[in-house]
């Protein structure tokens, strides 16, 4: 199995802001609409069993509430605005069926004025800057920089005041005709080719209802299905005779709360999932991963004078946005261990069968955002302090947080390290970032027993460390003495200040 | 503006600026300098790149578009342009020509892809008419069945570019470096580079090509020379090209992921 770890902060987790899991990217914009701050989240698949086995399972009924939470929230967000309007990627020229999105000039919650310019797109021979037919306020984004998008297909929703509204989008008024649609609206949407007029958090309602919406007559002008259609019509078949209960002449079932219940139906249905963006680069990577034939070490590293300096840190720091972890140190000692094994941190020419011995030592960090796994990295890290370090980390996942990490951050990479143990799991098999040579996932700290010297039983915290190495360039010998140099200076951190230069 | 706008006979004006040898990358700039920031027509004619380039579209992949290990050991450059389309390598035998135009100074022609497209290929025809069997066959500029001129273009809200690079001659180890694209026309029917692309020296000389086209464009605009060196100062004011030289580092990268 193709996988790859991911840092976390715990504390998210727990709290259950949960938002960018395995599985269906989350645009967004749906974050954004929903005024929540999402947190970078890991997901890891490992060897490990049940622990991190259940935590995807966990992460993608997260997933499952959290559209549903997202989807009320937007649905509630509509309740406020009058008319969302989907922007479809119209026709750009004869013949052309479909461009590549290449970069939005907007943000969500952006306001924008009648033809300004919105994104970039590719087609076949021309890029194309799409402009705003209206003014108004981004909502949702529907694709990322990368994903083809076909002529028609939306790219994105804005809010428009009632005054801007075409007269070929549908709008129902207060006055409009009662519910009950006429056959022939009704015949309308369905004769759409299998397509209704809907938004895409009509869309989405009607998903998690488990509804079809070519079943549902829409009230809107032509035809167009709503928020208030989808809903009624689920009353209406909640609402059908149940079996009368014998002893009584009444129903046994009651109509219930559409909001808040999603029927069975719709847990088992089937999804298909595009893969986009990061996670289409990840399948990439991955696939190129499976040529590397891995070999993995695995050692166990006492953690207990680490903690004792983080907590001095901590006492020690007074910027309120600098948040002082094991990783930075775990860093910097890496580095000062890679100089004296700088095999490990190299890329490899099958073609030239070569390999370039990196001068810089620019550690990747993995991260998972809402947009799927990155690994930004951070360069050249001989010369920086710990506190530098800390400092470009929290750059690189505020950056990652927002989707804005640039191509410069991500490129250039030389080693990886993965704090998979922040999620949990006591130890992963991550994938090689194909050119390196070396990736190393660090599984949770523990508080085990150990034998001391006098052969009493003292409490320990010990790490798991999994270094997954390229065995065409790495042999067991050199991975060994490497971690042991790198053992020695988390277990023993003042010998990072012996060596300081 | 409106009197620089529109000079003579109602056409609107057109800059055109001949240059010899510029480097690509740094037409490149000044081209979508002017397509951004300036609200002038331009003709923009390189007559020869300087050394031998890469020229990939926006979203070009090295790895499918091009043979890094021989671009690597040779240093051969790799730039990825702002606008679409295909890859072609370039050098002392291209000669670029360029457009970049006010939509509502060519009203006449939707700005979209195609029409724009269209557009080209009639001036075109007029500076081949007696001369080849030009056409416009697809996206390409051909004689007959062979393609002497690729096209690629940028559209934004009220200017588009459109530019063509012209094979007036070209060195056969240099198409070497290329791979067979896997988006190809239908008429190129897998030909390698060599049967599919003729030069344009078999029909024409340089100077009168430029001087043709000079011509074919004072037919639509009322076009005025201006000096590379006014455009090349002005260029360089605040303003960040998209057009950049590929690292030999994103190079070696591309080749692993293709292994």
């Amino acid at each position: 199995m193709l996988a790859r770890s991911i840092f976390q902060k715990r504390s998210c987790w727990r709290s259950g802001n949960v938002y960018r899991l395995f599985g269906r990217r989350l645009p967004a914009s749906t974050v954004e609409a929903t005024e929540m701050k999402p947190t970078v989240v890991g997901h890891f698949s490992t060897a490990a069993s049940t622990p991190i086995k259940s935590t995807f399972d966990c992460s993608y009924k997260l997933y499952n509430n959290k559209v549903h939470y997202l989807s009320t929230s937007v649905a509630a967000a509509l309740e406020r605005v009058d008319n969302i309007i989907d922007i479809p990627l119209a026709q750009t020229g004869e013949g052309i069926a479909e461009c590549e999105l290449l970069k939005w000039f907007v943000k969500v919650g952006d306001e924008v004025e009648k033809y300004q310019p919105l994104c970039e797109v590719q087609s076949d021979k021309a890029t194309i800057e799409i402009t705003s037919r209206y003014q108004g306020k981004v909502i949702q984004f529907l694709h990322v920089p990368g994903d083809i998008v076909k002529v028609g297909e939306t790219l994105l929703s804005i809010s428009v005041d009632a005054s801007q509204v075409p007269s070929d989008v549908g709008k129902s008024s207060p006055t409009s005709h009662p519910t009950e649609p006429s056959k022939e609206s009704s015949d309308l949407s369905k004769t759409q080719k299998g397509e209704t007029l809907s938004t895409p958090a009509v869309r989405n309602l009607a998903n998690q209802h488990g509804i079809d919406l070519n079943d549902v007559p829409g009230t809107g002008r032509h035809g167009r299905i709503q928020k208030e259609d989808v809903l009624n019509y689920a009353t209406s078949i909640k609402n059908k005779p149940a079996m009368v209960n014998p002893s009584s002449d009444k129903p046994t079932l009651e109509p219930e709360p559409i909001v808040q219940h999603m029927t069975n139906e719709s847990l088992y249905q089937d999804k298909t999932l595009p893969i986009r963006g990061y996670q289409r680069a990840m399948v990439k990577f991955m696939t190129s991963a499976a040529t590397v034939p891995h070999f993995h070490y695995i050692e166990e590293i006492n953690c207990d004078e680490l903690w004792k300096l983080k907590v001095a840190f901590q006492k020690q720091n007074s910027d309120p946005d600098i948040k002082l972890t094991f990783l930075p140190v775990l860093i910097k000692s890496l580095s000062m261990a890679l100089t004296s094994y700088p095999l490990l941190n190299s890329t490899f020419n099958l073609e030239k069968y070569e390999v370039n011995l990196k001068g810089s030592h620019n550690v990747g960090i993995t991260m998972a955002t809402p947009v799927g796994l990155v690994v930004p990295n951070i360069k050249n890290v001989q010369p920086l302090s710990i506190f530098e370090i800390t400092k470009e980390l929290a750059r690189l996942q505020k950056l990652a947080h927002e989707n804005k990490l640039t191509p410069e951050d991500i490129r250039g990479g030389t080693i990886t390290l993965s704090n998979i143990g922040a999620i949990g799991g006591k130890s992963g098999s991550p994938l090689i970032n194909v050119p390196e040579v070396a990736i190393i996932a660090l599984g949770r700290t523990q508080k085990v027993t150990s034998f001391g010297d006098d052969g009493n039983v003292y409490p320990v915290s010990l790490m798991t460390a999994n270094i997954a190495a390229d065995h065409r360039i790495l042999d067991g010998a050199t991975v060994a003495l490497f971690c042991n140099e790198w053992k020695k200076l988390i277990e023993k951190p003042e010998l990072i200040l012996l060596h300081t230069r | 503006m409106a009197t620089r706008h529109v000079a003579q006979a109602g056409r609107p004006l057109m800059n055109i600026v001949r240059m010899k040898g510029v480097p690509i990358l740094q037409q490149l700039e000044i081209e979508e300098c002017l397509l951004r920031t300036s609200s002038d027509n331009w003709c923009i004619i390189n007559d020869g790149a300087d050394k031998p380039n890469i020229v990939m579209g926006i979203s070009g992949k090295p790895a499918e578009l091009v043979e890094i290990k021989p671009v690597l050991e040779d240093n051969i450059p790799v730039i990825r342009r702002f606008t679409g389309g295909g890859t072609v390598i370039v050098d002392h035998g291209t000669i670029f020509v360029s457009f970049i135009c006010n939509k509502d100074d060519v009203a006449d022609v939707q700005p979209y892809p195609r029409p724009i497209m269209s557009w080209s290929s009639l001036l075109y025809t007029q500076v081949f008419q007696g001369i080849a069997d030009f056409r416009l066959r697809e996206n390409d500029f051909v004689f007959g069945l062979r393609k002497f001129g690729g096209n690629a273009q940028s559209i934004t809200k009220n200017r588009w570019i459109h530019h063509t690079s012209f094979l007036w001659d070209y060195e056969t180890r240099n198409m070497s470096y290329l791979k067979l694209p896997k988006r190809a026309p239908e008429y190129r029917l897998a030909r390698d580079h060599l049967d599919f692309v003729c030069p344009m020296k078999d029909y024409i000389s340089r100077s009168d090509f430029i001087s043709r086209t000079i011509d074919a464009a004072g037919r639509l605009f009322s076009v005025e020379s201006t000096e590379f060196e006014a455009v090349k100062s002005s260029s360089n004011v605040n303003f960040t090209p998209t057009s950049r030289l590929l690292t030999n580092q994103e190079l070696e990268a591309a080749s692993m992921i293709a292994i």
